[in-house]
């Protein structure tokens, strides 16, 4: 178990890449670029999740986030934005406050979380084979909400086709 | 690691899975017919509705799946009355049939259901992670619900408020929650109470009588994610936008049914969780008196706002606004008697509230207005729904002997008796004190309705030509407010179980 | 470990900031993204830090990948509704107030 404390340059890397993506994304003003920095940004994430022996989830992200839900918004991009490419102000007159309580905010939890020692590391590691030992707790422990969420699935999916389809049909 | 099958036990949840499973048959049913008949998909909620009702009867309480579910009494009292606004919101959906929902009859019926799914299994959960997920299923379809009108600009706008103001809050929930787990490595809820009333090294320190700033930061997330699901200030901006613009019956299923499974999330999380944060034994109340705050802020925001109103939705949403503020001066009071007095008060609330959405609905799809002036006359033209009408409101203002009254009254008895017992709770007395000056509001805005209702002359009055379902709903209604007004015992009684299923961990 | 708490506090502002200002509907959504994805990482970082032999971070962070997913879908579906209706899916030009 290597010592929380300390993070390779690899973290320093990754998080860099996230956080500027991160800000472009909320920043930029093209719409379809912020679509393809939100791409950058989580698979950033998905490297984060690597770095910390996630190995399931980081594929997961890449699979679900990466491939469907930006694919996905890229289509609605294209869909909807007649102003794909131009460049139009995208943020609204509440900026200016919104910029100051989120620094607010931010320098709060980080003086928090930096000043927090009440952590209880654990003392053993993470179990090794990652992908069968998810696998078996979903069908195991977690059974109850990896079905639920089956339903949840469904119902996502009816409602979607219901507000999507044309009333043609 | 261990693996291990948990102990299944698939009888308890057998009133869900029906539930789901009959939500299905519904929408495939629809589609097969070619959706000729036009009530028949409602009729068929309806009886999948009572049949869940029956089962429930016959299902035990206890744990299956491991921990992950537990059908106790907070989740059996919770359940009817998740049951009891499904059935009416379909029952005053009705008149939508023929007209606005036309061509997704079964996919309208059907999404209801599935939400009614999902706050049941919210109800019952007893670990973080089913909590989420139950949560998740009770708005996703709400989200498409109040959409649904697909050319209804207001309905649109009302469907992307409601799910960017929803994600919003679940993202701000799950980052508390997140913490949580951090501080306590665990996401079952009795582990997390126990491992914070006992150890040292979590985020709450015992020795100190404390919380530790991170922990703080934690329970303001949550407080934020919850207090927009149960739209307390200063979380309440998007009520009256998405109230009005969605359908009315599906406005009446979120300030009961959604309002209620958020009302269960706190519950489950702040109380059965976080207690020793709240422990009016051990001075200062780290969350107790900011959700006080928040209470308080909720009775005078909704009451006084809803002055100004026009439109009877948006009217009734800021009365909605305010009467979460009167619910959570219950939940603060962490004796027997305040869960009891909230299930009570939403119980109350169902009937009343359900009531009245349904005489606005009916009268929305025989006119087409929610406004308040255009039910001048009414009282001439309609007898029965003026009566009604004035019925439901007394009872949400609190008028005695309705079972609104009851509420308000078992909801500051139960606050005025924890301040009693605690030290340092003076500002329970403050926050009933509110509670009655802001109730006094209440008969204003009310009373104008009434006013409209009986004493303006109007040339062109109300014309209502009735359904029988809307009829059915608005009895229903009625019945409850009048008879568990006239006789509160039982729900009491039935109520009164509560406290013991959070583990008997109240004095 | 607090370094990746940190990296998790700054992506949420981030979010949070762009979910307050942006004006487009999925730029708006977009950052509810990122929020996500912030609590993603707190719930990766302690597991592997804190829970030792167990893996409920995990779990329920792919649960919330799964719910923002079918969130999204959700919210791109009545976008597209919002674009039939008004031509465009600027905030401010189908809503005269901001949430």
């Amino acid at each position: 178990m290597s010592d929380p404390g300390s993070v390779g340059i690899a973290f320093w890397i990754l998080s860099a890449i996230v956080l500027i993506s991160g800000l472009l994304v909320v920043s930029l003003k093209n719409i379809f670029h912020c679509a393809l920095f939100l791409m950058l940004c989580l698979t950033g994430v998905a490297g984060i999740f690597i770095l910390l022996h996630a190995e399931f989830l980081a594929a997961a992200q890449v699979l679900v986030y990466v491939g469907a839900v930006s694919v996905l918004m890229i289509f609605a991009v294209m869909l909807t934005s007649n102003l794909a490419r131009k460049k139009i102000v995208q943020t609204n007159q509440n900026a200016l406050v919104a910029f100051v309580s989120c620094v607010a905010f931010v320098v709060g939890a980080l003086w928090l979380i930096k000043g927090t020692e009440v952590w209880k590391f654990a003392t053993e590691a993470l179990p090794a084979n990652n992908t069968m030992t998810i696998g078996k707790l979903l069908m195991t422990e977690f059974m109850l909400p990896f079905e639920v969420v089956s339903v949840l699935l469904v119902a996502a999916m009816i409602g979607a086709i219901v507000l999507a389809r044309g009333e043609e049909a | 690691m261990e693996f291990q099958l948990p102990e299944i036990n698939l009888q308890l949840m057998a009133p869900e899975i029906f539930l789901f499973l009959w939500a299905l048959a519904v929408m495939a049913f629809d589609v097969t017919t070619k959706r000729k008949s036009s009530s028949t998909a409602g009729n068929l909620a309806l009886v999948g509705l009572a049949v869940t009702g029956v089962i429930m009867v016959f299902t035990d309480q206890g744990r299956g799946f491991g921990n992950m579910f537990f059908n106790d009494s907070m989740a059996v009292f919770f359940k009817v009355i998740f049951l009891a606004a499904a059935f009416m919101a379909i029952g005053s959906s009705f008149g939508l049939t023929h007209t606005r929902i036309l061509n997704h009859r079964g996919e309208y019926f059907g999404l209801i259901l599935l939400s009614t799914v999902g706050m049941m299994f919210l109800a019952s959960s007893s670990e973080l992670i089913s909590l989420y997920i139950g949560l998740e299923l009770t708005t996703i379809p709400l989200f498409v619900l109040a959409a649904f009108f697909k050319d209804d600009r207001k309905s649109v706008e009302a469907g992307i408020k409601y799910l960017v103001v929803g994600a919003f809050s679940s993202a701000l929930l799950l980052y508390g929650l997140s913490f949580i787990y951090g501080l306590t490595g665990t996401t079952d809820i009795a582990q997390i109470r126990s491992i914070l009333a006992h150890s040292a090294v979590a985020g709450f320190n015992p020795a100190y009588q404390e919380s530790t700033p991170i922990m703080v930061m934690a329970v303001l997330a949550i407080l934020g994610g919850i207090g927009f699901k149960l739209a307390l200030p200063p979380f309440h901006q998007w009520v009256p936008d998405v109230y009005e613009g969605a359908p009315t019956p599906i406005t009446a299923f979120l300030s009961v049914g959604s309002k209620a499974a958020g009302l269960v999330a706190f519950a489950k999380i702040m109380i059965m969780g976080l207690y020793d944060l709240y422990d009016p034994s051990k001075a200062p109340n780290d969350w107790g008196i900011l959700v006080g705050v928040m209470a308080a802020a909720a009775m005078i925001v909704g009451n006084v706002l809803a002055i100004r109103q026009t439109n009877i939705k948006r009217m009734l949403a800021y009365s909605s606004i305010a009467h979460a503020g009167y619910v959570m001066v219950g939940m603060l009071a962490l004796n027997s008697l305040g869960l009891a007095s909230v299930g009570y008060y939403m119980f109350a609330y169902l009937f009343t509230n359900m009531g009245a959405f349904a005489i606005v609905a009916l009268i929305e799809d025989r006119t087409g207005s929610c406004e308040i002036a255009s039910y001048a006359g009414l009282s001439k033209t309609s007898p029965f729904l003026a009566i009604s009408m004035t019925i439901f409101l007394l009872s949400l203002t609190g008028i005695p002997p309705l079972a609104g009254f009851f509420g308000k009254f078992y909801v500051f008895a139960a606050a005025i008796k924890m301040a009693e017992t605690g030290s340092g709770l003076t500002w329970i007395y403050w926050l009933v004190g509110v509670g009655l000056v802001t109730s006094v509001f209440a008969l204003y805005y009310y009373a104008n309705v009434m006013r409209t209702m009986y004493f303006v002359e109007t040339d062109s009055p109300l014309k209502v030509t009735m359904s029988p379902m809307a009829v059915a709903v608005i009895v229903i209604g009625v019945v409850g407010v009048v008879v568990f007004g006239l006789n509160p015992q039982p729900i009491v009684q039935f109520a009164s179980d509560m406290p013991a299923a959070l583990g008997a961990l109240l004095p | 470990m607090q370094y990746y708490l940190m990296l998790a506090a700054l992506l949420f502002v981030i979010g949070l900031f762009g979910v307050i200002t942006r004006r487009n509907t999925i730029g708006i959504l977009m950052s509810l993204e990122l929020m996500f994805n912030a609590a993603n990482i707190n719930l990766v970082a302690f597991n592997r830090y804190i829970s030792g032999d167990g893996l409920t971070g995990q779990i329920f962070a792919i649960f919330i990948i799964v719910v923002a997913a079918a969130e999204a879908t959700i919210g791109l579906a009545i976008v597209l509704l919002i674009y039939r209706n008004w031509r465009g899916i600027d905030t401010d030009s189908y809503s005269v107030m901001k949430w």
